[in-house]
C-alpha cells in the first residue's frame, strides 16, 4: 500500500467510528472512580496544557478553586503556589478523554457525567453543567456562593443525577440528536431542544429518586436549557478514545483552547497537541461597556462537539444563533459547506429539513483544510480576563494548526516508510 | 487537397468562429479580455496549500485532495 492508501485507510477506520458508534450517557460519578490516570492532586484543564505562568487569570481562578473545593489548599494563593511547585498536577483534560467548557476544570470529587460508546466500547467524560447562574466556576469565578454550588453537586445533585441516568437504564444521544432534528439546534451553542428531550426521557426517573429536596434537583436539572452540551461533550470524547492512536490518520479528533493558545490532535497521533496563539472569538458581547481588549483568546473544550461536526460545523442547523455571531442565515449555510468541504463523513441521522433533509459533516481532514485553504469555523463562548462570560459567537479555526498536525503526520509516515 | 492543407483549413474555422479564453490563473488576463469584447471563461483554481512548498511536498505523500 502507498502512504496515500495507508492514509485513507486509517481515515476510513476513524469516519466508522465517528458515524456509528453510539454513545449513551450511563452514570455520573466522581472523577476519581471513573477517570483512568486521575488522582486526588490532578486537575483537569481546557485546551491543551501550557506552562504554569502562562494560564491565564480566569483558568487559574478556576484551578484554584477546585484546589480549594478539594482541601488541597485553604486559600487561592496557597493553592498557586502548590500548582508552581508541582505538588497539583494540572494537565489537558482532553488527554484523559475529558472535555471541560470554557473556564471549567475538573477535579478528583467532582461528579461526572460518564457516557460509552456501545459499538467501539470507548468512555468519555465531562462534569456537569452548572446551570443558568452565571457566577460559576466554568466561567473562572470562585468564592463562598461557587463553593456551595460546588458542594451541592458533589454532594446531591450528581449522586441524584446518577441514581435517575442508572434507573432509566441510560439515554441513547444519538436518539436526542435525531428527535431534535429540525428544532434549531446547532448543539454547541444551543441545545434547548436536545436539553428538554433529555429532561423529558430523564424526568420520570428523577421522580422516583429518595431524596430530601428532590424538587430542587429537578428544577436545576430540567430548568437548563444548555444541559445536553456537557452530555453531548462526553458522548464526543467517548468515540474519539477509540479514534486517538489509529496511525497516519488526518481526521481532527480534539481541539480546544486555553485562553492563550489553540490547538487540535489528529487521530494518527493521538494526544499530541498542534498548537498556535488562540483567536478571539468574535460576535456579541453580553455587555455593550466590554470590548475586544476585555477577553481572553479561545477558551474551553466544549468544541469537541465541532468535532463531531455539531456547533459551526452544522450551522445551518441552528441559523438562529446566527444572530449572536453578528451573522445571518447566508452564512449559517457558508459554514456548513465550508465544513463540507474539509470533512470525510457526514451523519445522515439527523437531517437538517430546510437543507433538503442533509445532514451534517463529521470528520474533518487535515490534508483538505491546508490543500484547500478552507478554514471551519467554530462557535463559542468567550471569556472575561477578570471571569465571568464576555460573549458568544465564532471563530475561524488558525491554519497553522493543520500545517502542525500534517508536519506530524509526515514525519510519523517518513518513520513509517523507513521501518518498510 | 493535401492532408496539410486540411490542417491548416480547421486552424483558420477556429479564428474564424468566436473566441472564448478559458483562463487558469490570475482573474486580471480573463478581466482584461472581456474588456476588448472577447468571452473569458475564469477557472476557480488555486495551487494546493495556496502554493506554500512545504505544505505541498507534505500532500504529495499523504494525497488526500481531489
Amino acid at each position: 500500500m502507498t502512504i496515500e492508501e495507508r492514509v485513507n485507510e486509517a481515515n476510513r477506520q476513524v469516519l466508522e467510528i465517528l458515524t456509528k458508534g453510539r454513545p449513551r450517557w450511563v452514570d455520573v460519578r466522581p472523577a476519581l472512580e471513573v477517570i483512568p490516570g486521575m488522582t486526588p492532586e490532578t486537575i483537569l484543564m481546557p485546551g491543551p496544557s501550557i506552562e504554569t505562568e502562562r494560564i491565564t487569570p480566569p483558568l487559574r481562578t478556576s484551578i484554584c478553586g477546585a484546589a480549594i473545593h478539594e482541601g488541597l489548599a485553604k486559600t487561592k494563593e496557597e493553592a498557586w503556589k502548590l500548582v508552581e511547585e508541582g505538588k497539583i498536577m494540572v494537565a489537558s483534560s482532553q488527554n484523559y478523554s475529558c472535555g471541560n467548557a470554557a473556564c471549567m476544570v475538573t477535579s478528583a470529587s467532582m461528579p461526572v457525567i460518564v457516557v460509552e460508546d456501545s459499538v467501539y466500547g470507548g468512555k468519555g467524560f465531562a462534569p456537569i453543567h452548572p446551570g443558568p447562574n452565571p457566577k460559576c466556576l466554568r466561567w473562572g469565578l470562585y468564592d463562598e456562593e461557587v463553593e456551595a454550588d460546588l458542594s451541592w453537586f458533589r454532594s446531591d445533585y450528581g449522586p441524584a443525577l446518577s441514581q435517575a441516568v442508572r434507573a432509566s437504564g441510560g439515554v441513547d444521544l444519538i436518539t436526542i440528536l435525531s428527535k431534535t432534528a429540525g428544532m434549531g439546534d446547532e448543539n454547541h451553542n444551543r441545545q434547548p431542544a436536545a436539553s428538554m428531550c433529555l429532561a423529558l426521557q430523564l424526568i420520570p426517573y428523577l421522580l422516583e429518586i429518595d431524596h430530601p429536596q428532590k424538587n430542587k434537583i429537578i428544577k436545576d436539572f430540567a430548568a437548563n436549557d444548555r444541559f445536553f452540551l456537557h452530555v453531548m461533550m462526553a458522548g464526543v470524547e467517548s468515540l474519539t478514545a477509540k479514534c486517538k492512536g489509529i496511525e497516519l490518520s488526518t481526521v481532527m479528533v480534539g481541539m480546544g483552547g486555553n485562553g492563550e493558545e489553540f490547538g487540535v490532535q489528529m487521530a494518527g497521533t493521538a494526544n499530541r497537541w498542534y498548537t498556535t496563539k488562540a483567536p478571539k472569538i468574535k460576535g456579541t458581547f453580553l455587555k455593550p461597556s466590554y470590548k475586544e481588549s476585555d477577553l481572553v483568546g479561545y477558551l474551553g473544550d466544549s468544541c469537541v462537539t465541532e468535532v463531531y461536526g455539531l456547533g459551526g460545523m452544522s450551522a445551518i442547523a441552528g441559523p438562529a444563533y446566527m444572530r449572536l455571531t453578528g451573522s445571518n442565515y447566508a452564512e449559517a449555510r457558508s459554514r456548513t459547506e465550508k465544513a463540507r468541504a474539509v470533512s470525510l463523513g457526514e451523519h445522515t441521522f439527523a437531517p437538517v429539513p430546510w437543507e433538503d433533509m442533509a445532514g451534517f459533516p463529521v470528520g474533518v481532514d487535515a490534508r483538505k483544510v491546508v490543500g484547500y485553504q478552507i478554514l471551519p469555523i467554530s462557535h463559542g463562548g468567550s471569556a472575561l480576563r477578570s471571569g465571568g462570560q464576555g460573549g458568544a459567537g465564532a471563530a475561524e479555526l488558525p491554519m497553522e494548526c493543520f500545517k502542525e498536525a500534517l508536519r506530524g503526520i509526515y514525519a510519523q509516515a517518513k518513520s513509517c516508510d523507513s521501518q518498510g | 487537397m493535401n492532408s496539410n492543407n486540411v490542417g491548416c483549413e480547421k486552424i483558420l474555422n477556429l479564428f474564424r468562429s468566436e473566441l472564448v479564453t478559458v483562463n487558469v490563473g490570475p482573474k486580471i488576463l480573463a478581466t482584461a479580455l472581456e474588456k476588448q469584447g472577447y468571452k473569458a471563461i475564469q477557472v476557480d483554481w488555486k495551487p494546493a496549500a495556496g502554493g506554500d512548498k512545504e505544505m505541498q511536498e507534505i500532500l504529495d505523500l499523504l494525497g488526500g485532495l481531489d
